[in-house]
């Protein structure tokens, strides 16, 4: 296996304007006489599509929501051109047109992506749905906005005083909208933004004990899906000249998921052939067998569509992506295995992230005091505190339902306590989002690995990074400006750490590939490598072995002693617990039972009981 | 007065048959936390092939020679429907819902989606853009509040309403309907018991067709003439009354389609005078954000209506962020 | 029936289990003999309910073999394995909530019903007989009754199909100390009844008051397999991997166990084993 990045290779020229230069002059050069007017017109219908399928992809394969209703945005799109340009309109430049579309297909999709702050899933989806029809039916067919049943009429743009009036011109500004829409993608995959992308869609929670503020990222994701469909929408309704509400009905927004489900989600090159394909395949086949198989593309499609859903659920793209997996490791022969005993790098807080404020002797890193959370009947954590020092490791024990992960995430933030006060290095942080207290100098661990699977664990290593590269979305997208170093330096982070783990030969190994134990080791590495203050494991050890739970007490020693930090570990491993621990809490039933030196807490007969149960018998139950 | 009164009538008669879609919404959706995006297009084929019987044709096939099918009666044509429908959801069942036991439901529903797409582009192939008509059984009709009532669409509101308030009762008559409520709540235990999963999988799925199926075939006459991706206009306006009844509960299906049956009816007539095409999808948009972000009222209350099912993944910690 | 009596009725032999990528069950073997109750005790993520979901089927063994009554069930279904024997008192005490008792009970017996209709009034009635909380509670709903007696339902749902080994999972998980009472006094009386039994308790000390044999899990293999009267306390805080702090709370459990053994229940399950 190669671990080389194919982002070292640069040319002389950078890959992006080539291909902008061969979008621009390739489709002119052809001319009419290779390039018929169908043809060009056809190409300029695939970059729509294509640009079109990205947008979905930002939202579902990145971002993870669903939109049964794309296509309304890219008929938003194409509308707005149309209002902007048309003769007895607007009459503004085609430009100002492509840039209106632009922002009115980001404003439309912000405004759909409001409901989905508050509702997930396969409700946002019915929404979408509506959202869909509504435009269809009702918005796209009144008067002024789609002109009514002869459709709207888009003039084509115009160089000084002369119309690109040949389809071959046009298909030349197509593609290289698709190309710049690409390099956005592009820039923005490789930002913190489309990380913070990728983790939403693998765990909300996740993500924000990286710091990933969920709501916003959800609004962006949905703005910026909006403006790349707005885009393509403007491509359509010029190239077309005319464009009625039908060609938005609702089976295109279906054929566009189908695109991006066969393409495979979150694959751009996977995406954009599908696109290309759905678009072309069928006029060449046509020309080839005739007018009698037209029709067929659409069936076939959507049939590849359930069967890539019910056996390969990655789509085209997973399934190439596996099979070169597959070859190189063939290959190359089986990496050999990182150490169960990684050697972590000794890190300084990032300088674009909050500067732990140094809280005085005595202070503790962390005092959650009269905790209580209540789920329905059950009082899930009953009046809990706990205090952790610094410089210390405390352990957290107790049986099946006791409370510890309820309490870890009213103290992350995770879940916001009935009553209670979480004061974080002398900050109280009751009434801060999780997001706000993982930037304050937290992070932790889940219970069933608080990774994103389907991403490298290079990659992971810098989504937990989200904090120390507070750049905006301009310089995201753009990939200049501060993106530009303050990525360099969280790459050499995520690679010291990467080093450190012994991982080297794992970096662009998806994490869902790697054992449960390499995976809890990822996990580790990811909640260091920004240096909090605290870091919370929910229990490490949980799925390892004997000897892998003895590494992991000298990790953990090594976390305290030569890095610095401080640790609260929720164990089921009492030996582990008994030898790392400088103070245990025990609790049961909601309630913090017992806490102070390990050995003798742990050795309490309220906490055996507790921790172990009892036979019951009548005289104990009954007589009070 | 009258107004009102009309306004009522058809609401009822357009709600019916949202209510219909909507039991099919919410009877897979209970069973097996999948939302169907592509039943309206079941519905649609069902009554291609009921008009394609009634009318009679022609069907050619390579080699073998022309099979010249005379007009049968409206019966025939609606059986033929249904069987129809049931074998679709039955394939779908085998071909695509059973090999992704385990996964996420929300996948599932993105499957269906290419059920939808697959029936409608297999509609435009066969069929064309051209309309089809299939009338009613009978030509009679009565008059309610000057508005003229077929017996379909009283079958389809004694049909909705029997439906949505009996199912439940039916079901538990027999150890298998016992099976599929319980399933409802939860599918492994059902396992633990002995009955079999997969067979109340492919209940659940053929009933769900079935009711496309139904609602399409007494909404045809109504509607008057119909072409490939008809039903699922109307099935989405189901989907949305699915959602604003809870999803889970089957009366609240009901519910949610007359209220979303009134309303449209209700806007059409009071809002004309704003001169929007379409004006029946703004206002389901509307009822149904209100319904979702108003916290689930709607539901709440209908919880009511239900005999107490302490039910196991009630819609709102679904649907809250 | 053709299958020898002193066969054992359940047989693991060196199954491997897991999730995804994780494997938990490393080659577990155990038997369970007719009529006797196996206890498999273990810390968190030892591989008992794993274990329990092999067994029941809605885990599948990635290889090795689970054989019911003589057969080799290793890849049927779990609701085939119910019709051929198989009940279950699933963890969390699984009632059908929103059924009334006497409907859970109906679909509890839904094998038996499809076999032979003529045997589910008796088979309601004995459960009637032993569980009459329910029968007065016929027809409550079951999510509208208390812990313990959602436990007694569970167990009687697994019994009214007249099952010949019963699969308990975690039976004291979640419940108050007086349900915890109920329900081990229940599964007393139907351990005298002689069915056959696997248990599996994070409570050791629960655990331990039912079971006939213990088998000690620790990472995903069986460390040790004795019968309860001759296990001490530091052979199980040695096999369960919880040292010393255990023996205190093992230790008294198991010297209540083995005073009791000898006098009550001795006799009866000797007798059992007899049959």
């Amino acid at each position: 296996m190669s671990t080389a990045t194919p982002a070292v290779h640069r040319l002389p020229v950078p890959g992006f304007v080539v291909a902008l230069v061969l979008a621009a002059a390739l489709p002119p050069t052809l001319g009419a006489a290779l390039l018929s007017d169908k043809y060009a017109l056809l190409g300029s219908k695939a970059c729509v599509f294509a640009i079109a399928a990205l947008s979905l992809n930002l939202l579902m394969g990145y971002a993870g929501q669903i939109s049964l209703g794309q296509f309304a945005f890219v008929g938003v799109g194409a509308f707005t051109t149309g209002v902007m340009t048309g003769v007895d309109q607007v009459r503004a430049p085609w430009l100002v047109g492509l840039v209106a579309a632009a922002a009115v297909g980001a404003l439309l999709a912000f405004l759909v992506g409001l409901p989905a702050l508050r509702l997930r899933g396969l409700y946002l989806a019915v929404v979408t749905v509506g959202v869909a029809y509504a435009c269809w039916q009702s918005l796209f067919r009144v008067e002024w906005i789609g002109g009514g049943s002869a459709g709207k009429v888009t003039p084509r743009p115009y160089v000084g005083e002369t119309a690109i009036g040949s389809d071959q011109a046009f298909l030349a500004i197509a593609c290289v909208l698709l190309v710049v829409v690409w390099k956005l993608d592009v820039n923005l995959t490789r930002s913190r933004i489309g990380r913070a992308f990728q983790a939403l869609r693998a765990d909300e929670q996740v993500a924000a004990s990286f710091g990933v503020d969920v709501a916003r990222y959800k609004l962006l994701a949905f703005t910026l899906s909006g403006a790349f469909a707005g885009i393509a929408g403007s491509i359509y309704g010029t190239a077309y000249g005319t464009v009625t509400s039908a060609d938005f009905a609702w089976s295109w927004s279906l054929a566009l998921v189908v695109i991006v489900v066969i393409g495979g989600l979150g694959s751009r090159g996977g995406v954009v052939a599908a696109a290309v394909a759905l678009v072309l395949l069928p006029e060449l086949f046509i020309a080839v067998f005739g007018e009698g198989i037209r029709g067929i593309d659409l069936i076939l499609s959507a049939a590849l569509l359930m069967f890539t859903i019910a056996r390969h659920p990655d789509g085209f793209a997973g399934a190439i992506h596996h099979a070169r997996e597959e070859r190189a490791r063939k290959r190359g022969g089986e990496p050999p295995l990182p150490p169960t005993r990684p050697n972590l790098p000794a890190l300084t807080r990032p300088p674009g992230m909050p500067q732990a404020p140094r809280a005085g002797r005595g202070v503790p890193v962390l005092h959650a005091t009269g905790v209580s959370v209540r789920f329905g009947g059950l009082q899930a954590v009953d009046d809990a505190e706990i205090r952790v020092d610094r410089g210390t490791i405390v352990g957290l024990m107790g049986p099946n339902g006791a409370g510890k992960t309820t309490l870890f995430n009213a103290v992350t933030g995770a879940l916001r306590p009935d009553s209670g006060r979480v004061v974080l290095l002398g900050r109280d942080v009751s009434d801060l989002p999780a997001h706000d207290r993982a930037a304050l100098g937290m992070s932790r661990t889940f219970q069933l690995i608080g990774l994103a699977k389907k991403q490298s664990v290079h990659e992971n290593l810098l989504i937990a990074q989200h904090l120390a590269a507070p750049y905006g979305v301009v310089s995201a997208l753009s990939g200049v400006g501060p993106s530009r170093w303050y990525e360099r330096d969280l790459r050499t982070r995520a690679d010291e750490v990467l080093e450190g783990l012994g991982f080297q030969h794992f970096r662009d190994t998806q994490v869902g590939r790697l054992s449960h134990g390499q995976q809890r080791i990822v996990e580790i590495g990811c909640a260091l490598v920004t240096s909090p203050e605290l870091v919370l494991l929910d229990e490490p050890s949980a799925g390892m072995s004997p000897a892998a739970a003895e590494d992991l007490a000298a990790t953990l020693r090594d976390v305290r002693d030569r890095l610095h930090r401080t640790v609260l570990l929720i164990e089921h491993n009492v030996p582990l617990v008994l030898d790392v621990a400088d103070e245990l809490y025990v609790m049961a039933a909601g309630r913090v039972i017992a806490d102070g030196e390990p050995v003798e807490v742990a050795t309490r007969p309220e906490v055996v009981t507790a921790y172990l149960g009892t036979a019951p018998s009548r005289e104990e139950v009954l007589v009070p | 007065m009258g107004g009102l009164a009309q306004v009522l009538v058809l609401g009822l008669i357009s709600g019916s048959i949202y209510a219909l879609f909507a039991l099919g919404v919410v009877l897979i959706h209970r069973g097996t936390g999948v939302l169907t995006f592509g039943g309206g297009e079941v519905g649609t084929a069902a009554i291609f092939l009921a008009a394609f019987l009634v009318d009679g044709g022609v069907i050619r096939l390579p080699v073998l020679p022309d099979i010249d099918l005379p007009g049968m009666p409206w019966a025939v044509g609606a059986l033929g429907a249904i069987t129809l429908a049931v074998g679709i959801g039955l394939l779908f069942e085998r071909l695509v819902v059973r090999p992704m036991v385990g996964r996420d439901p929300v996948s599932v529903s993105v499957a269906t989606v290419g059920l939808g797409l697959f029936l409608l582009s297999l509609e435009f192939r066969l069929f064309g853009e051209s309309p089809q008509q299939l009338a009613g059984p009978v030509d009679a009709g009565f008059t309610v509040a000057g508005v003229i009532v077929s017996p379909t669409q009283v079958v389809g509101l004694v049909l909705a309403l029997a439906l949505g308030f009996g199912l439940q009762a039916a079901l538990r008559r027999t150890d298998f309907g016992l099976g599929i409520l319980a399933a409802a709540q939860d599918p492994d235990a059902v396992r633990l018991v002995g009955v079999p999963l997969a067979r109340i999988s492919m209940t659940i799925w053929a009933a769900g067709a079935a009711l496309a199926g139904v609602a399409a075939l007494l909404v045809a006459p109504t509607v008057g003439a119909f072409g490939p991706g008809y039903a699922s206009e109307l099935y989405v306006i189901g989907l949305a009354a699915a959602v604003v009844g809870g999803l889970n509960s089957l009366p609240g299906a009901v519910v949610g389609g007359v209220a979303l049956g009134i309303a449209t009816s209700a806007g059409t007539r009071w809002l004309s005078g704003l001169d929007l095409p379409g004006l029946q999808y703004l206002i389901v948009l509307a009822v149904l954000l209100l319904v979702l972000l108003g916290r689930q009222t709607l539901p709440d209350l209908l919880r009511r209506l239900e005999p107490p099912t302490p039910q196991p993944a009630p819609t709102p910690t679904e649907a809250r962020a | 029936m053709t299958t020898p009596h002193d066969e054992p009725l359940l047989v693991l032999e060196d199954v491997t289990a897991g999730f995804g990528p994780v494997t938990v069950l490393h080659g577990v073997s155990f038997e369970v003999p007719r009529g006797t109750i196996a206890g498999v005790f273990g810390l968190n993520g030892a591989g008992k309910s794993v274990t329990m979901k092999t067994i029941a089927g809605t885990v599948e063994a990635r290889s090795g073999r689970v054989l019911l009554n003589g057969q080799d069930v290793t890849r049927l279904s779990p609701e085939k394995r119910v019709a051929m024997g198989m009940g279950h008192v699933p963890q969390g005490r699984q009632v059908f909530p929103g059924l009334t008792v006497e409907e859970n009970l109906r679909l509890g017996a839904y094998t038996l019903r499809r076999r032979d209709r003529g045997r589910w009034p008796g088979a309601l009635e004995s459960v009637y007989d032993r569980f009459p909380v329910l029968r007065e509670r016929r027809t409550q709903l079951a999510g509208t009754m208390s812990g313990g007696q959602q436990a007694s339902l569970s167990v009687a749902r697994a019994l009214v199909n007249e099952p010949s080994i019963v699969l308990v999972d975690e039976p004291s998980a979640g419940l108050s100390p007086v349900a915890q009472l109920e329900l081990n006094e229940v599964l007393q009386t139907v351990a005298d009844s002689g069915v056959t039994m696997v248990l599996v308790e994070q409570n050791v000390a629960f655990g331990l008051s039912l079971a006939d044999t213990a088998h000690l899990l620790q990472t995903g293999r069986v460390v040790h397999s004795a019968p309860v009267e001759e296990l001490d306390e530091a052979t199980l805080a040695t096999h369960l991997g919880i040292g010393s702090v255990l023996r205190a709370a093992t230790g008294s459990a198991l010297a209540a166990r083995q005073s009791d053994v000898p006098a009550q229940r001795g006799g009866s399950r000797a007798r059992r084993r007899a049959s």
